[in-house]
């Protein structure tokens, strides 16, 4: 393990037991995400992406194996010490968007600052720094439901970011968006991964998402079948 | 974070407008008529103690020290001049009469009947009793040694009437019988089957030379400026007057069966309260179970991105808060409103007797405010209660699977 490794997992194992019958999700998976990556993972529907991302974010835990989070074992810690660091480390982006509907735009992206407790004015600046970033500054007064997909998508994006985590993790998070808002989402990302250094990790099977990733994993019946440049794919 | 937290849980009971307000009313319409039965249950105590007191015994009564276990001629009040000269003299007592009770019969023309036979001061009495106001038919004593008044029962069962003679048989103190004639002067009409019934009253010098006690009373009946007074054991009164061989005793005492009745309606009270919040526990903990199992996925971005168990947890809590406020408010305008209502109309039962009190005219449910705020802070405290496990269920939610399973 090094400096530069973000997320080193070894001999990952998550097994689901839930109606008596063992479903293997993951299958003895080694994998390490450096500093800085753009980074797919691809694979067909039940190939094990979601678990797998998952487990290397800490809100799962691997029936077998490690996973070291910016070199600490997940394993040692507590479920509040996880819960903190997923908080000061790691932004998620899910598929289904998963804004609070209650909260306006400005809130939303603001949820993880409060939880860490940055100051008022500082949160504010952040929150409206980040959604000019990701071009939705005018609508940061307004709920959820007044936008379309994509500028939802865009304010997960704000709000996986705001925080300045060292990681943000995104699960198919162009499911749900058309290709040509799927293509701009992807490219705003990348360009926030280049400006800031943030390391980024996808799930996907959108080719939109394959084509703009720096490097592509390949899951296949929960366990890893290559790995490849977009080019390749 | 608190104050977010706060507003966040405000907003979030709104989210499903129709559940909340169900649960709201719901939990409200109970707390209101939970109020609405306090109020008439203290509207009824005051109406058993208005009846007992009022209408015959008083507020205290002062007694030779045995009598009321033998009620027996002989035991009158030791010393009555000086007792009824204390009493002259006494800031608590705002009014007292004196009385002489024997068991006696009665002969009309037709009938015999038992009665006790009552010697009342005609000019004191109507300050303590409601014996003048009881009077139906006929007139009330005017200090003639042959005039009685009688229940309306009893002139029934004599098939007497004002006017009519009737004759009154007693022992005497030694123990010779006295019969006297006496003309009916009144009928009354208490409501009580002891008094309308079983009862005659004359005057009491009369009564004392008829049975060889002149000079000598049984009983002196006292009146409070408060009938509450009568139940406050801290009252000096009952030391200042139990002395001489005599006893006072207030009405919880002298009318055991009230106190009785009075016990049972504060446990009837707390049983009610028992399963009617028990219930708002249950239905409040279901609501929010509901509520918890539609945010599963939320609950679990919420976890994933950092939030901890304890902040889920609180934010829940918060929520339950929010409903209870809401039922208690509405629970509370419900329930006032309703008191205030049947405060000026009055309830009416017909006419049962409880306890040898009758309940004949309508009841109006008393606005005791010291009592009924209890009942909205219960709702408060026990419905955002409730949200605690459905709170520690929400914040222990693994995210990762929280997510999954509502998918």
């Amino acid at each position: 393990m090094t400096d530069n490794d973000v997320i080193v997992a070894e001999g990952i194992v998550k097994t689901y037991d839930d109606s008596g019958v063992p479903v293997h999700a993951v299958r003895d998976i080694d994998y390490t995400l450096q500093k800085g990556e753009f980074t797919a993972i691809i694979g067909p529907s039940g190939s094990g992406k979601t678990t797998f991302l998952n487990v290397l974010a800490g809100l799962d835990t691997p029936t077998e194996g490690k996973v070291w989070l910016s070199g600490k074992l997940i394993s040692d810690m507590s479920g509040r010490e996880l819960s903190d660091f997923r908080r000061d480390h790691i932004g998620f982006i899910f598929q289904a968007y998963n804004l609070f509907p209650v909260l306006t735009v400005e809130e939303n992206v603001e949820y993880v600052m409060l939880l860490q407790g940055v100051p008022s004015g500082e949160r504010h600046d952040r929150v409206m720094d980040i959604l000019e970033k990701v071009g939705i500054a005018e609508y940061a007064g307004r709920l959820p439901m007044q936008l379309s997909g994509g500028q939802q998508q865009r304010v997960a994006v704000a709000r996986s970011m705001v925080s300045r985590p060292s990681l943000v993790i995104a699960d198919e998070p162009t499911a749900n968006l058309d290709s040509k808002t799927s293509g701009a989402l992807l490219d705003m990302m990348r360009r926030l991964n280049e400006e800031t250094g943030m390391t980024f990790l996808f799930s996907t099977h959108d080719e939109v998402v394959m084509q703009r990733a720096r490097k592509i994993v390949v899951l296949q019946d929960g366990k890893i079948d290559g790995k490849a440049s977009p080019e390749e794919c | 974070m608190f104050i977010r937290l706060v507003k966040f849980a405000w907003k979030i009971i709104w989210r499903n407008f129709r559940r909340t307000v169900i649960t709201g009313l719901a939990v409200g319409l109970g707390l209101g008529s939970l109020m609405f039965t306090e109020a008439l249950m203290q509207g009824m105590t005051a109406h058993m103690i208005q009846t007992t007191t009022e209408s015959w015994m008083g507020d205290a009564q002062i007694h030779r020290d045995y009598f009321l276990d033998t009620r027996n001629i002989n035991p009158t009040i030791n010393r009555p001049d000086s007792i009824l000269s204390m009493l002259d003299g006494d800031s608590t007592v705002s009014f007292y009469t004196a009385r002489i009770l024997s068991p006696a019969s009665v002969t009309s023309t037709t009938e015999l009947k038992p009665v006790t036979f009552i010697g009342v001061d005609s000019e004191t009495d109507p300050e303590v009793t409601m014996l003048e106001a009881a009077v139906i038919e006929g007139s009330y004593l005017s200090g003639d040694s042959t005039e009685i008044i009688i229940g309306h029962k009893l002139a029934d069962d004599l098939n007497a009437g004002p006017g009519d003679v009737i004759v009154i048989t007693a022992a005497q103190a030694d123990s010779g019988l006295s019969s006297s004639m006496f003309f009916v002067s009144g009928i009354c009409r208490f409501g009580s089957d002891n008094l309308d019934r079983y009862s005659a009253f004359i005057n009491l010098t009369t009564a004392g030379e008829m049975l060889g006690i002149p000079g000598e009373i049984h009983e002196i009946a006292v009146k409070f400026p408060q009938a509450e007074a009568g139940a406050d054991t801290s009252l000096g009164f009952w030391r200042r007057f139990s002395v001489f061989g005599n006893s006072a005793l207030g009405w919880p005492e002298l009318a055991p069966q009230v106190g009785s009745m009075l016990s049972m309606v504060d446990i009837s009270m707390a049983i009610m309260a028992v399963i009617l919040f028990g219930l708002v526990v249950f239905g409040i903990v279901n609501s929010l179970f509901m509520s918890v199992f539609e945010r599963m996925y939320e609950f679990g971005v919420m976890k994933a991105v950092g939030t901890r168990t304890g902040t889920i947890t609180a934010m829940v809590v918060l929520e339950a808060f929010w409903i209870a406020v809401i039922s208690a408010v509405i629970g509370s305008v419900i329930g006032l409103l309703i008191i205030w209502i049947t405060s000026k109309t009055g309830i009416s039962f017909g006419e049962i007797e409880v306890s040898g009190i009758v309940f004949d005219k309508p009841i109006y449910p008393l606005l005791n405010l010291s009592r009924l705020r209890l009942y909205p802070l219960f709702t408060l405290i026990l419905t955002t209660a409730a949200g605690i496990y459905p709170g520690i269920h929400a914040g222990r939610l693994n995210p990762a699977e929280a997510m999954r399973k509502s998918l």
